[in-house]
């Protein structure tokens, strides 16, 4: 990719993205469309549920597609929608017979659907941050099963509270004042905010989180922060479905909202592809057709001659056949992991051009220096890093070598609060980062990159380092400028589309490092960043590491094996063994140093070295 | 203080149940990474086999076996069928897929038997109770919370002292490095589902011996409470599954005899929110397994 088409990128990229929400809106319109032409009333009615539908899931996947953990507690919301809107939208007369005991002071409103429902989101957007509060410090399994609590927990309250929701019974008389219309329009909206969302920093910030929570912790989200923003709007939108749903129904019971209601959504959800709106879109109407061709065999029909038995439950075993069929063949859904539509590297997209941007000059770097001081840390006994300490200066590339296991990964987890310090501490011009939360240490501009990669790899390579860029808190504008100047800085322009996991394993290993730089960091921790490159890669990684020190003035902690590597680039190098630091000093010096060659050599080698001194400069070759 | 001995003795029963049915779960889970969905359809499935062996006949003892081994084999068939093809699969899909075949067996289980509950007649003697120092216990509770202490003392000899127990324990830190070391994947999963199904087996006896009915439900609900307990006791970790089986059949027993009538209704909501409070002081459980992840 040229540099046009490189600074386009951004500019492509949302056209990219209306387009996979225009996309999504037309395979809803055309299904309604299809629906009412060809089957009148009926299919009117098919395509009203649908509609609600793709409002609900849309709702569930804002939640499950972004953070990728499988919620069973929509139905809590849906029922609370459904329940608070059938009591505000009730007429008066028919709501003293239906709820003789309902508390005055829910009584007897009588509002409009329009009326009702900004009183229904407020309700929701409540109850999804008391929720939240506790399901946002979950994670995977756990936080799906505390969902299911939830549902349990809203059903038997439903049940409970009889004087509320006739308990166990139909709850009846809400009327059912939606039309096609209403409710299209509804589920467009719900998938325009839910688009719109996704491509949103937040959004951006909790797919990291879902592909990688250390990494995203590092580059300054916070984990449970970035959950509770995705469950609060999908609450609150599940809870305007559910006020929807029951206005559909009419009449409905605690039942309605249970296990059944939140297996055909999460079936939905899957079927389409959880990772995409477009997913959640595909899926309900693939699932729609489904039930209802189903339906109608389930009263049992003539076929060929033959009359097929009325089976009950048909419906409930073809949704559980769709959804392993779908598991077995295609793992990400019908839709992918994708969403539907082109990418921003598409081909239909390559006549939009953006101007040159504004490459935005990096923060200023001056005197920083991180100081090390004292840090010791050890595990069940096992001392991994025992009272080391020194200084990584702005300016200045220091290498931090030693054998494996010597403890130079711990060290960079102890700086950077992935460990919390037995005692010592990390702390940069006066500031101690020792004790911060981990998502706290990007403000005092010190970035880190991982030993092993840790990309976000549902994200593209520019997504990546722009998430980066949004973490460390520029603008979008901003962001999108800076993202460019690193993919640029880290020849990445030409993948700048790819998704991180397509990626070979050099260009990650650059991503990587273009991903913390995008931050502005005034030091840089590098764990191993040339590990696994081939010796002319190495080189090339040497050669853009030079020129961002000297050109930016960054502060570089280099960790690696390779002492080629760390002796071209650091003119100050600390060596550990076995936890402790052995030594420190230019590089001629910790060569020379009898304790250095020891713990890489061995004491053997050392005795035979003294006697015949090896050339000089493979004496440290690996 | 009778009440509360004989409260505690409730608790100690229900508790066992949940602990069996949670630490099934868990075994399941900590080797192959699989919350099984379908977990208390083998407990039902194992109550219809009591059902249908009482139907032909069978007398009540052997009825339980077969109740007992129906339910491995249910076990044994899902591992088999459903859960094989996806084995390394992530945690989500493997979870759906329990999803799907729970809902389908339920299905199954409305048409092939029935969708209401269907009787089983125990002899008398087996719901009757007897006297201690003037109290009177229950002979099921005393049967349950014997047969829960001998299920869970023969799960503690297996696992420690046998070869495949040893090898499931190491599935369960790293299943790739046992597989290296030549042990057959196939058969520590088989058996550790066996375990479970058997464990759920035990549940199915207990449970109707307790209540003497059967129906496609049967098992979903105490599964539900046994999911929480997992959770509750840490995912993954086996002693925190029998914990969190524990102490929420013992929460159950105590909200219901002395909650307040008015809240009583809300007793799972009440359950439920505490173990939710409890996880948000400790969201790995109260017995976290061990990870050994590195940065």
């Amino acid at each position: 990719m040229s540099d046009a088409a490189l600074h386009a990128h951004p500019a492509r990229l949302r056209a990219a993205n209306w387009i996979r929400t225009l996309a999504a809106l037309a395979v809803l319109i055309g299904t309604v469309v299809i629906l009412t032409v060809v089957f009148g009333r009926t299919g009117e009615r098919i395509a009203l549920l649908m509609c609600v539908n793709v409002a609900a899931v849309v709702a569930l996947a804002v939640f499950c597609g972004n953070t990728g953990i499988v919620s069973f507690g929509h139905g809590a919301f849906m029922a609370l929608g459904a329940y608070a809107s059938g009591i505000l939208t009730m007429p008066a007369g028919l709501q003293r017979s239906a709820l003789p005991e309902l508390p005055g002071w829910m009584a007897g409103y009588e509002l409009t659907l329009l009326g009702a429902l900004p009183v229904v989101l407020l309700v929701g957007l409540g109850f999804a941050l008391l929720t939240g509060s506790a399901v946002s410090r979950l994670v995977g399994a756990s936080a799906a099963i505390s969902t299911l609590g939830l549902l349990i927990i809203v059903h038997s309250i439903a049940i409970s509270a009889r004087e509320i929701t006739r308990g166990s019974q139909t709850f009846y008389g809400v009327p059912r004042i939606t039309d096609l219309a209403f409710v299209l329009a509804a589920a467009f909206l719900f998938v325009i905010i839910a688009r719109l969302y996704r491509e949103s920093r937040w959004g951006l910030f909790v797919r990291a989180v879902r592909d990688d929570e250390d990494a995203a912790t590092a580059l300054g989200i916070s984990p449970r922060r970035a959950r509770l923003v995705a469950w609060t709007l999908s609450g609150t939108l599940a809870t305007l479905a559910g006020a929807l749903y029951g206005h559909s129904l009419g009449a409905f019971s605690p039942a309605s909202f249970y296990l059944g209601l939140v297996f055909a959504h999460v079936v939905m959800m899957i079927v389409g592809g959880m990772n995409s709106v477009g997913g959640a879109v595909v899926g309900v109407v693939a699932v729609t057709i489904l039930q209802n061709t189903v339906r109608n065999l389930e009263g049992g029909i003539t076929l060929g001659g033959i009359t097929l038995p009325e089976v009950f439950g048909l419906t409930t075993v073809s949704l559980g056949i769709a959804i392993l069929l779908v598991i077995w063949l295609r793992p990400q859904g019908l839709v992918g992991g994708f969403e539907l539509g082109p990418g921003a590297g598409a081909r239909l997209l390559t006549r939009i051009t953006g101007r040159a941007p504004q490459t935005p000059a990096p923060r200023p770097v001056t005197t920083e220096t991180l100081h090390a001081r004292g840090l010791s840390r050890s595990f069940a006994g096992v001392k991994a890093v025992t009272d080391v300490s020194f200084d990584v200066p702005a300016g200045r590339i220091t290498g931090l070598i030693g054998p494996n296991g010597a403890g130079k990964s711990t060290l960079v987890n102890l700086i950077t609060c992935q460990y919390t310090a037995d005692s010592g501490t990390a702390e940069i011009d006066g500031v101690q980062l020792t004790g911060l939360p981990r998502h706290r240490i990007i403000d005092n501009r010190v970035a880190r990159s991982f030993q092993n990669l840790r990309l976000f790899s549902g994200l593209t390579a520019f997504e990546n380092v722009l998430v980066a860029a949004l973490a460390a808190g520029s603008d979008r504008k901003t962001a999108n400028a800076i993202a460019l100047r690193e993919l640029d800085a880290f020849d990445l322009g030409s993948i700048a589309a790819m998704r991180a996991d397509n990626l070979p394993y050099g260009a990650r290993k650059r991503l990587e490092i273009a991903r913390a730089l995008a931050q502005d960091p005034a030091i840089l921790l590098l764990d191993e960043p040339a590990a696994g490159m081939n010796p002319t890669e190495t080189d090339d990684l040497a050669d853009r590491l030079i020129r961002i020190s000297e050109d930016r003035n960054i502060g570089i902690l280099l960790i690696d094996h390779d002492l080629r590597f760390v002796n071209r680039l650091c003119s100050h190098i600390v060596v550990m063994n076995r936890g402790a630091k052995i030594a420190e000093g230019d590089p001629e010096e910790v060569r020379a140093d009898p304790q250095v060659i020891e713990a890489y050599i061995g004491r053997g080698r050392v005795a035979r070295a003294a006697d015949a001194p090896p050339p000089k400069d493979q004496a440290l070759a690996p | 203080m009778d009440q509360l001995l004989q409260q505690l003795i409730n608790a100690l029963s229900l508790g066992g149940i949940y602990a069996m049915l949670a630490l099934g779960l868990a075994i399941v889970f900590s080797i192959v990474g699989l919350i099984n969905f379908a977990h208390g359809d083998i407990m039902t499935f194992g109550g219809y086999g009591i059902f249908l062996s009482m139907v032909f006949g069978f007398p009540p003892v052997a009825a339980l076996c077969i109740g007992l081994g129906a339910a491995v084999v249910m076990a044994l068939a899902m591992e088999r069928t459903a859960f094989r093809v996806m084995r390394g699969a992530d945690v989500i899909s493997l979870l759906i897929t329990s999803f799907a075949v729970s809902e389908i067996l339920k299905v199954l289980f409305q048409n092939g038997i029935s969708a209401r509950p269907v009787p089983i007649s125990f002899p008398a003697s087996w719901s009757g109770s007897y006297q201690i120092g003037g109290m009177t216990i229950g002979v099921a509770p005393t049967a349950s919370i014997l047969v829960t202490i001998l299920s869970l003392g023969c799960l503690t000899f297996v696992l420690r002292r046998l070869a495949i127990g040893m090898a499931m324990r190491a599935a369960a830190e790293d299943f790739d490095m046992l597989r290296m070391l030549g042990v057959r994947a196939n058969r520590v999963v088989a058996a550790a589902f066996a375990i479970s199904g058997l464990l759920a087996g035990v549940a199915a006896v207990i449970w109707t011996a307790q209540r003497g009915s059967v129906d496609p439900m049967m098992g979903f609900f105490p599964v539900l409470k046994a999911f929480i307990a997992t959770v509750l006791g840490g995912l993954g970790s086996l002693g925190g599954a029998v914990l969190g089986g524990f102490v929420i059949g013992t929460l159950e027993v105590l909200t219901q005899a002395f909650l307040p009538d008015a809240l009583a209704p809300y007793r799972d909501a009440i359950v439920l929110s505490a173990v939710i409070a409890v996880l948000l002081v400790r969201p790995d459980g109260l017995l976290p397994a061990r990870s050994g992840a590195r940065s």
